[in-house]
């Protein structure tokens, strides 16, 4: 059984990994990005269950509080590039390119 | 009552940005007082640090919360550096913001709390503290690199340093994971022992998720393949925010990965090979960077990729006979204290909203403002490791660490990639000393920088006398 969650949870990673690497809009990207997350969420639970001990559950808790704080971040990045490009395609930002 | 002693420097940090948030509500503090105010809190809590007495390994939770943290003299100079470089960077704001706009009463109390979450990360010895502290100073440092919410260049720089930050981020949570599979347990000695039990070979979960946290730390520490993002994130952040993310994010990353090469001869000898080679790619691919630039700022950072593969040499020799964390320490403190005095000196000098960052701008500073000129020589000089310098010191501790270990290519690489970054640190003395002055350099009245600059280019000199026991 384990293997089955252990392989969705690496397979929704490969998901989160693809889209930001081939999406160019910043919401996407920072969705992809939970989306990673929240498949290690799922890993720590499983194997938690594997191994029969609770550090995986407190782990995957620990994540979510820490995505939830990422994400308000993310957002107030997102509304201020918005009010100052009026797009959010992440091309359109090239002032420091070295 | 000894475990609260341990982290009692932890508690004045927190403790202090809470002040500071409180405080920056009333309208009776302004931007003086709330300056001093942060500087004495890193002084305060430098202190607290040095008068803990900390020697051999202590676990200060041992019993309550399954050996989260670890306390050792390493932990306790390595947070020494970082309080330090908390203290410089707060007083390079003090003066940076006389002149430049953006400057919100939150500042400060940003900056103490990506200490906070340094000081835990240095000691660290379990993957769910570990990611907590990760957060708690990355989260910090996100939001003081785009609080000026006028500027779009903040914007741009913040929105690639969160984006890469939390993709580094999640690699992490997912090599956890991986690691938490392969060994059953999250703290780092449990992890040793079963890799000095059975090896990382047999292990195949243990190996996929080892490369996935090593990846994270490698763009934390901005090494070879992930140190693209530090020229640009460093260029668009204030200058005060770029000193303290160059010598303190630096000085915590390295100290974690340190704790955890350190715990037995197995884990570092997995690490080995790859940590050879990215030291020596990380060296060059930075010291390329750095040759193009034209501005300071930009150059620095780079500079800062070509350090971050000395301190990869360093921790390939770790371990080895004869050689602790302290020439890693060392090399820390003799960066640091090089790079908070330049970018200290160019928080006065910079001018109003960073006029003067490339070069050129510091044509003839020396016929103008002589003893600037010559602190920021001295900060360059130990940068390219010129003795009698801490910079010289350091990178020697780290070359005779490497020749110990047996790796005597990495060592002469080493002198090598030294010897190429003299072009570009004394590209801009020879700026300074052999061009005629086009500007007069004006700078705000009644700040503390040029103190600080004197201070930090004595601390150069200082810090080389300290014995290092190889």
């Amino acid at each position: 059984m384990i293997e089955h969650y252990l392989s969705l949870s690496v397979l929704l990673f490969c998901l989160g990994v693809l889209g930001v690497i081939s999406r160019r809009n910043v919401f996407v990207v920072f969705m992809s990005i939970e989306l990673m997350l929240n498949a290690a969420n799922l890993g720590f639970v499983a194997v938690a269950r594997l191994h029969q001990s609770m550090d995986g559950h407190v782990l995957a808790l620990m994540v979510m509080a820490v995505a939830a704080a990422e994400a308000a971040l993310a957002l107030a990045v997102v509304i201020l590039l918005h009010k100052h490009k009026g797009n959010l395609d992440t091309n359109i930002f090239s002032l420091l390119k070295g | 009552m000894f475990d609260v002693m341990v982290i009692l420097p932890l508690a004045a940090t927190g403790a202090g940005a809470i002040l500071i948030m409180l405080v920056a509500a009333f309208e009776t503090f302004r931007r003086e007082g709330i300056s001093i105010l942060g500087m004495g809190l890193f002084a305060f809590a430098f202190f607290i640090q040095l008068t803990v007495d900390n020697s051999g390994d202590i676990y200060p939770f041992a019993e309550v919360f399954n050996g989260m943290l670890v306390a050792n003299t390493f932990t306790k100079v390595a947070g020494l550096i970082i309080l330090a470089c908390g203290f410089f960077s707060a007083l390079a704001a003090q003066t940076y913001f006389t002149q430049n706009k953006g400057f919100v009463l939150e500042f400060y109390c940003m900056l103490l709390f990506a200490a906070f979450g340094m000081l835990l990360l240095t000691m660290v010895a379990e993957l769910i503290t570990l990611f907590i502290a990760l957060e708690i100073m990355s989260l910090a440092v996100y939001t003081l690199v785009g609080y000026d919410r006028h500027s779009v260049v903040r914007a741009e720089a913040v929105l690639k340093y969160l984006m890469l930050g939390a993709f580094a981020g999640a690699f992490y949570v997912m090599g956890a994971v991986l690691v938490y599979a392969g060994t059953g347990s999250t703290s780092f000695a449990a992890i040793g022992a079963v890799v000095a039990d059975s090896g990382y070979l047999s292990n195949p979960a243990l190996v996929g998720g080892s490369f996935l946290i090593l990846f994270a730390f490698l763009f934390k520490a901005a090494a070879f393949p992930f140190h693209a993002w530090v020229i640009d994130v460093y260029d668009g952040a204030p200058l005060p925010v770029t000193a303290f993310m160059a010598t303190a994010v630096k000085t915590s990353i390295f100290a974690v990965l340190a704790n955890f090469l350190l715990i037995n001869p197995e884990v570092h000898q997995g690490w080995v090979t790859f940590l050879f080679y990215l030291s020596i790619l990380t060296m060059f691919a930075g010291n390329l960077i750095a040759i193009g630039q034209q501005n300071l700022k930009r150059m620095l950072a780079a500079s800062g990729i070509v350090h971050t593969g000395y301190l990869l040499i360093a921790l390939v020799a770790l371990g080895s006979e004869r050689f602790s964390g302290g020439a890693i320490l060392f090399y820390l403190a003799a960066y640091g204290v090089a790079t908070l005095g330049l970018f200290v000196a160019l928080s006065y000098l910079s001018g109003q909203d960073e006029r003067r960052v490339s070069f050129d701008d510091f044509r003839g500073l020396a016929k103008v403002r002589p003893y600037s000129a010559a602190c920021i020589a001295i900060f360059l000089l130990s940068m390219a490791g010129i003795p009698p310098t801490a910079g010289f010191m350091g990178k020697f501790y780290i070359i005779a660490g490497a020749f110990q270990a047996g790796h005597a290519v990495l060592a002469v690489l080493g002198i090598v990639s030294s010897i190429l970054s003299l072009w570009y640190y004394l590209r801009l003395i020879i700026v300074m000393y052999f061009r005629e002055p086009e500007q007069r350099f004006e700078v705000a009245e009644l700040t503390l920088a040029p103190l600080g600059t004197i201070v930090l280019a004595v601390c150069v000199f200082a810090i080389s006398f300290y014995p290092v026991v190889l």
